[in-house]
């Protein structure tokens, strides 16, 4: 395997979509915005009459469709529906996408049209297609795009429809009268260019998304290349660029480990203007600055850093969510960031983590251009129409699994072992405190010794060690005599031994939740989760992507869940187990005893 | 009551069965005098087309021609025909109306118009249906006709001899010498020479053509209808030498006739040369056009398809959920709006469809109450007998039940005349047009070449063309919903009808299902399984494995496919009801085409290893466990405690409670116990499917007798003549022996037996009566009593009770009760 390039992989998997990909005139997945050139949405057909079991799409009365993988055609399949359609599920034999209102506007964002949509069901559909399901969908199409924001010479910004009882009813609605201004004429309406951002939220919220064509202020130029010395930008990475820069604004989803960060340092050295990268984390942001430094033509000098330790404010700035949402007497005294510089381009790392404040400040920055960057559209609080009305439509999207296959990030073995406790362990769990119980089962000291066991058998590769509770932490670092990185380790200090886990000084590092986020640990071949936030599947990503970055070798990647038998800790394992199994990883559950046999 | 000459009124008196209208009038003599003499005269073919037409008229089957003709004339029974009729064919009837009896049809043609070739068509229709009678010379309207049609037929006013039948001499005079006529000697004479000159089309335009503008202007208003115009003092004397206004003009000159002191009234002859000479300003020969959209007839098909299927699976899935627990019965009947919000929360479907499909499975006999104290809505037998039915066959069922019913789903969620909400399943729902229209509507689409589809104004257009009386109330509602439930069944794709529509609207439910089964999945015999512990079924499954699989996994999403997926608790489901872990396995190996994944096959065997560990008896309820520790944990457990456990060896425990409650506690706890028997056994717990007992269909409720057969129109017709021929025979021969007037003479026997018989019938009888002085006389009595040798009667003259005694009878004859004119 080790022998065999990534590339000689993925054309073996998939010879057509390697031949898209290497003529680059089909590509495998591709969003687009709305410029004429680079449309690549299917070509209009008179829709066939479909035949009963042909096609490898099955439309549900629940507006999911099943893609069966193993069919001849799924792959043109996918490749249809991708744009309109959110991949849900992508176990191993049946893929679950599905049609949202959410989903079917971005694809019109992306300029696909209802024929468009309705003709791919049809095309592809094994069995007959709901006539109301493809009403529905024309319909809820066909609400993008009625309303429009615009630019305009006296009144600044206006709202103008191609339908005027769409116009009368969004005004009728209360929250809108804050928001606009004076009637300029029957079809289009002034708005406060103040509101631009809240008047795309209303206006979603009211079932009637706006298509914003206001347009971008250039900011203040600064020259940014890329430094492509030795290394180049991935097909997809150039594509999510493309898509993104078309499109004006909007959020790149790309798998953990598939480098986000260049996709980033690419659309700024396309716009070459002062950005502000807003990032979780001050280690996040540091690994940001380092990266950049690396990959384009800015200095050390050119990047300012913007954290509870430093304020530097440069032409491009790197902010933390934590400092942006201090609140000091119920102002934010960090807001002057925003309007410290005209800033071209504003990068948003991990998305789905977006603090709510966030949201607010972005909507008074609707005239800059946004690029969002993230592993999933997924949020736990289901403010996804937020994203897509602030910072804007999907612009480009890539499922794991072909990306895997691709070869770009390092396929994983998804492993849970079941811990038997001990009778002793069974009788306190049993008598635990109903919220003490998660916490008991995790912690337990038979995980431990399995731990150390998973530890003893992948020695010499490198291991991270993952957990929820600090004291666990502690003596799992005890027990394995590593390192511990938590809370409250400080920041040279993590990095110290980030550094010396990249350099292979250290082979086993035991990290609590501060690890999920964006560090980089780029030869971590096997990870251990003993505990975690219940069932959090957006954790379970997180944690999944510290392995999947490419191994020299090329070596299979090792997840390794340590879960209680018979506990509450099975249950919220199931949860992280279908996300796996879902996100089409080969997962296999294994009991303690087996493993050390 | 205009005209005169013989009418059908003769026949409403209710003494045909022995005396008959016109008794004496040979069979086919010349031109019929009543419409029993009409119907005598026609054929055994034009007597069925009749009954066909008429079906009401069946139920009874009549005696005779003459009761036929009685019935063919009640009011109900022409209302109900007359709802019947098309628009044309109604304006022809209200020209009929507005000519007096005995009218040609030429006469008729010109009030139409003489370029409508669909007119003789619509006079043959009425014939047929018994509304008119008579020789193309000397057409007769049945006299119901006319008093339906009322006073201004086609906002025509009366003719002008009964507009001016209450108006005094002199007043006449002045008319006449207004209009320039000599004086006359009386009213009537008077009446009789206007009438004349009125008649005279030519004569009226000519005094139209003079008439001043302004008045012209009054009579604009007045010519289409209504006729009568309000005026102050519109009685007062007028001279048409002294008119000043244009009312006073046209009043002078009887143009416009007072009808009261405030209103007058047009004349029909008037109102008649107005309008040219026709009775209608729109004639509508023809239905109006429809607007037509050309579809594929292919992807009709397959639309059509699909939808059918969906309606089968939502009906099926529907009902496999109420199998564990239906929802209850409310007290007034029906089905609470809560369990029906819940119902499409299930089906993820909106209320309306929801509704639809509740209906249609209550309609088909699918779901029912099943009479217990606590009611419940649970399916019914026959749910089971469909279900093991293909799909096609399921749906043609439903699809023919919903053609049929009277239920209309779309009024489910609406509120009735009293603001009471209408519940699914509940009274309310019933409109007797319902199945009317939609063969209507559909077979206005089967007219259509196949695939063409038509939209829904135009085709309620068309059918209020077709229909103009009936169902005018409901209608556009009940098209609109009509339409769209042909499409969610599947009767319909894209708006046109499926060719399996077709074939159910023509009753062929096997063809329908047969055109029907080559366009749907063929069921399959095996499933995708996969690591996220789902399994999908890429297509409806044979009936054997989906019943497996449902009780093995629980379904997550339905259409074309199934998603179904397995937990520990439909794992340990399918353990409770019997299966092994062996079975399980065994079931994936066999019916999964993709390698079954591992972490099922852990699934399974872990929850089979704790399945059954905790075992309960009901002796006490006692809890036993190979894993002392798990008692151990158990009798720890403070969440356990309300169960009052105890330890009764190491491995068993005792615990107070029935064994339920202490299954269900110790499944909330997380432990799988198994319930065990008294002697030790395993008790297998499987949620048997509840049932409601055998249940008929609901009544249709419908204001129309069954279309009848035509085997049954035969025999009616055989049945009909064969009377009509004894009791014309048996008025003969009264007739004939007895001079009318003379006392009547019969047996004893015959005397009592017709007493009986007059009795039953309570119809007037003469009797021939030897009073108390032994003074012969004769009497109309009508027996109420009979018993003793004494006969109790109400005397007809008299109108009050007597006694009679049976042995002064001397005979009893019928009474012959019959207009002056034919006597």
């Amino acid at each position: 395997m080790g022998k065999i390039s990534a590339w000689e992989r993925f054309s073996a998997v998939f010879p057509r979509l390697a031949d898209g990909v290497r003529n680059t005139g089909r590509r495998p997945v591709v969003h687009t915005g709305r410029s004429s050139f680079a449309v690549t949405a299917p070509p209009i057909e008179r829709p066939r009459v479909p035949e009963p079991t042909s096609g490898p799409l099955i439309v549900q009365s629940d507006k999911t469709l099943l893609l069966e993988i193993d069919h001849e055609a799924a792959a043109d399949c996918r490749r249809a529906i991708a744009p309109f359609a959110e991949l849900e599920r992508a176990p191993e034999h049946v893929h679950t996408y599905r049609l949202t209102p959410l989903g079917l506007w971005n694809a019109r964002a992306a300029g696909h049209d209802a024929e468009q949509v309705v003709d791919v069901l049809l095309r592809y559909s094994r069995y007959p297609v709901p006539h109301a399901l493809l009403v529905d969908v024309a319909e809820t199409m066909g609400r993008y795009g009625r309303l429009t924001l615009a630019k305009h010479p006296v009144h600044g910004l206006v709202l103008t429809t191609t339908d005027r009882a769409v116009l009368e009813e969004v005004l009728r609605s209360k929250k809108m009268a804050p928001l606009v201004g004076q009637r300029v004429d029957a079809d289009s309406v002034a708005v406060h260019p103040s509101e631009r951002g809240q008047i795309k939220q209303v206006l979603l919220k009211l079932g009637w998304p706006a298509e914003d064509l206001a347009g971008y202020v250039d900011g203040e130029a600064h020259p940014i290349e890329l430094a492509e010395d030795g290394w180049h930008l991935r097909p997809y990475q150039k594509e999510a660029v493309e898509g993104f820069w078309h499109g004006g604004s909007g959020v790149v989803v790309l798998p953990c480990g598939a480098g986000k960060t260049l996709v980033g340092a690419a659309a700024m050295a396309t716009a070459k203007a002062t950005t502000l990268i807003l990032v979780t984390n001050t280690v996040s942001a540091r690994q940001w600055k380092a990266e950049l430094i690396k990959r384009t033509s800015l200095t050390e000098d050119e990047i300012g850093e913007y954290s509870g330790t430093r304020k530097e404010i440069r032409p491009v700035t790197i902010a933390t969510y934590q400092v942006v949402t201090t609140r000091r007497k119920g102002v934010y005294p960090h807001l002057e960031l925003f309007d410290s510089r005209d800033w071209g381009l504003i990068v948003y790392d991990e998305v789905h983590l977006l603090p709510a404040p966030i949201f607010r400040f972005t909507a008074d920055l609707q005239a800059r251009r946004r690029l969002g960057l993230t592993a999933t559209l997924v949020r736990e609080d289901g403010r996804e129409g937020d994203v897509f009305s602030l910072i804007g439509p999907k612009r480009y999207d890539a499922p794991w699994k072909e990306i895997e296959n691709q070869g770009y990030i390092a396929p994983a073995d998804c492993v849970e072992v079941r811990v038997t406790l001990t009778d002793a362990e069974r009788l306190a769990y049993a008598t635990a405190e109903p919220e003490e119980r998660y916490r008991f089962c995790a912690t337990t000291a038979t995980k431990t010794r399995v731990t150390r066991e998973l530890v003893e058998q992948h020695t010499g590769e490198q291991t991270l060690v993952i957990g929820q509770y600090i004291d666990q932490l502690d003596e799992l670092g005890e027990t394995l005599n590593a390192p511990v990185i938590k809370g409250e380790t400080r920041n040279t200090e993590r990095e110290r031994l980030f550094e010396a886990f990249r350099q292979g000084e250290i082979s086993v590092l035991v990290v609590s939740k501060v690890a999920n986020f964006s560090i980089d640990l780029p030869e971590a071949a096997v990870a251990i989760q003993v505990s975690g936030s219940f069932g959090s599947r957006q954790e379970e990503a997180q944690r999944l992507g510290r392995v999947l970055r490419p191994k020299a070798d090329g070596r299979a990647a090792r997840f390794y869940s340590v879960v209680a038998r018979d506990t509450i800790d099975q249950e919220f394992a199931a949860h992280r187990q279908r996300f796996l199994a879902e996100q089409g990883y080969a997962y296999r559950i294994v009991d303690a005893d087996d493993l050390r046999g | 009551m205009v005209g005169s000459g013989p009418t059908v009124s003769g026949m409403t008196t209710s003494t045909q069965r022995s005396a008959g209208g016109p008794a004496g009038v040979p069979d086919g003599a010349g031109v019929p005098r009543t419409l029993a003499e009409d119907l005598r005269s026609r054929t055994d073919a034009e007597l069925a087309a009749l009954l066909r037409a008429r079906p009401d008229l069946t139920t009874p089957v009549p005696v005779d021609l003459t009761q036929l003709a009685t019935r063919a004339t009640t009011r109900a029974s022409v209302a109900r025909v007359l709802e019947r009729l098309d628009r044309f064919t109604l304006q022809v009837v209200d020209a009929a109306v507005v000519l007096p009896e005995g009218f040609s049809y030429a006469r008729l043609r010109e009030l139409i118009g003489d370029d409508v070739p669909q007119l003789p068509g619509a006079v043959r229709a009425l014939r047929e249906r018994a509304l008119l009678w008579g020789p193309d010379d000397g057409l007769h309207v049945v006299r119901t006709v006319r008093d339906l049609a009322g006073a201004t037929p086609a906002g025509l006013g009366p003719a002008l001899a009964v507009a001016l039948a209450g108006t005094g001499p002199a007043r006449l005079q002045d008319v006449l010498a207004g209009l320039g006529l000599p004086p006359t000697a009386d009213a009537v004479g008077a009446i009789a020479a206007l009438a004349d000159l009125f008649g005279d089309h030519k004569a009226l335009a000519a005094l139209l053509e003079g008439a001043p503008p302004a008045a012209v202007e009054v009579l604009d208003k007045l010519v289409w209808g209504p006729p009568t115009g309000i005026v102050r003092g519109a009685d007062r004397p007028v001279r048409a030498d002294e008119a000043n206004t244009p009312v006073e003009w046209l009043l002078a000159r009887a143009l416009l006739v007072p009808a009261g002191p405030q209103t007058v009234v047009l004349p029909r002859e008037v109102g008649l040369t107005l309008r040219g000479g026709r009775v209608h300003r729109d004639l509508e020969p023809e239905p109006p056009a429809l607007g037509i959209v050309e579809r594929d007839a292919q992807i009709v098909d397959a639309a059509a398809a699909g939808a059918g299927f969906t309606a089968v699976r939502r009906i099926e899935d529907l009902l496999e959920l109420w199998s564990l627990g239906g929802p209850a019965v409310l007290r007034a009947g029906g089905l609470g709006v809560r369990d029906l919000k819940r119902v499409a929360a299930q089906l993820d479907v909106t209320e309306a469809e929801a509704a639809l499909w509740l209906e249609l499975a209550y309609a088909a006999g699918l779901v029912a109450g099943d009479g217990e104290a606590d009611e419940r809505w649970l399916p019914t037998p026959a749910y089971d007998t469909w279900r093991g039915r293909p799909v096609a066959e399921r749906w043609s069922v439903l699809a023919g039940v919903w053609l049929e019913t009277t239920r209309v789903p779309g009024l489910v969620g609406t509120r009735d005349d009293k603001d009471r909400p209408v519940n699914a399943f509940g009274p309310g729902v019933d409109r007797t047009t319902a199945p009317e229209v939609r063969h209507a509507l559909l077979g206005r689409l089967a007219g259509l070449p196949a695939g063409t589809a038509a939209p829904a104004a135009d085709l309620l257009a068309d059918l209020a063309w077709h229909r103009p009386v009936r169902t005018a109330r409901l209608r556009s509602e009940l098209v609109d919903r009509t339409l769209v439930e042909a499409e969610l069944i599947g009767v319909t794709g894209r708006g046109a009808l499926a060719s399996a529509g077709r074939a159910l609207l023509t009753g062929e439910l096997a063809r329908a299902a047969d055109l029907l089964t080559p366009l749907l999945p063929t069921p399959l015999d095996h499933v995708l399984l996969q690591a996220d512990l789902t399994a999908v079924a890429p297509g409806p499954l044979v009936l054997e494995l989906a019943q497996e699989l449902h009780l093995a996994a629980d379904i997550e999403s339905t259409g074309g496919a199934t998603v179904y997926r397995f937990s520990e608790s439909s794992v340990r489901r399918a353990l409770d009801s019997g299966r092994t872990a062996a079975d399980l396995h065994r079931l994936f190996t066999t019916h999964s085409r993709t390698p079954v994944p591992q972490p099922l096959t852990y699934l399974v065997d872990d929850v089979a290893r704790r399945h059954g560990r905790l075992r309960v008896g009901a002796a006490s309820a006692y809890l036993r466990c190979d894993d002392e520790a798990v008692l151990n944990e158990l009798l720890a457990d403070r969440r356990a405690h309300g169960l009052r456990m105890r330890r009764l060896a190491p491995t068993v425990l005792a615990a107070e409670g029935a064994p339920d409650a202490v299954l269900s506690t110790l499944r909330s706890l997380g432990y799988a116990p198994m319930a065990e028997s008294s002697t030790g056994d395993v008790v297998v717990t499987r949620p048997d499917a509840l049932r409601t007992p055998p249940r008929s269909l609901p009544p249709r409720v419908t204001g129309e007798p069954p279309a009848p057969g035509a085997t049954l129109i035969d025999a009616a017709v055989t049945a009909i003549r064969a009377g009509d021929r004894a009791a014309t025979s048996r008025q003969r021969g009264t007739g004939d022996d007895e001079a009318p007037g003379e006392l009547p003479r019969t047996s004893a026997a015959e005397t009592l037996l017709a007493l009986q018989a007059a009795q039953a019938d309570r119809r007037a009888v003469w009797i021939g009566y030897v009073t108390r002085e032994g003074r012969a006389t004769q009497r109309i009595i009508v027996p109420l009593g009979l018993e003793g040798g004494y006969v109790t009667a109400q005397e007809h003259t008299a109108g009050e009770l007597h006694t009679y005694p049976l042995h002064r009878i001397t005979g009893v004859a019928p009474v012959e009760v019959a207009e002056p004119a034919d006597s």
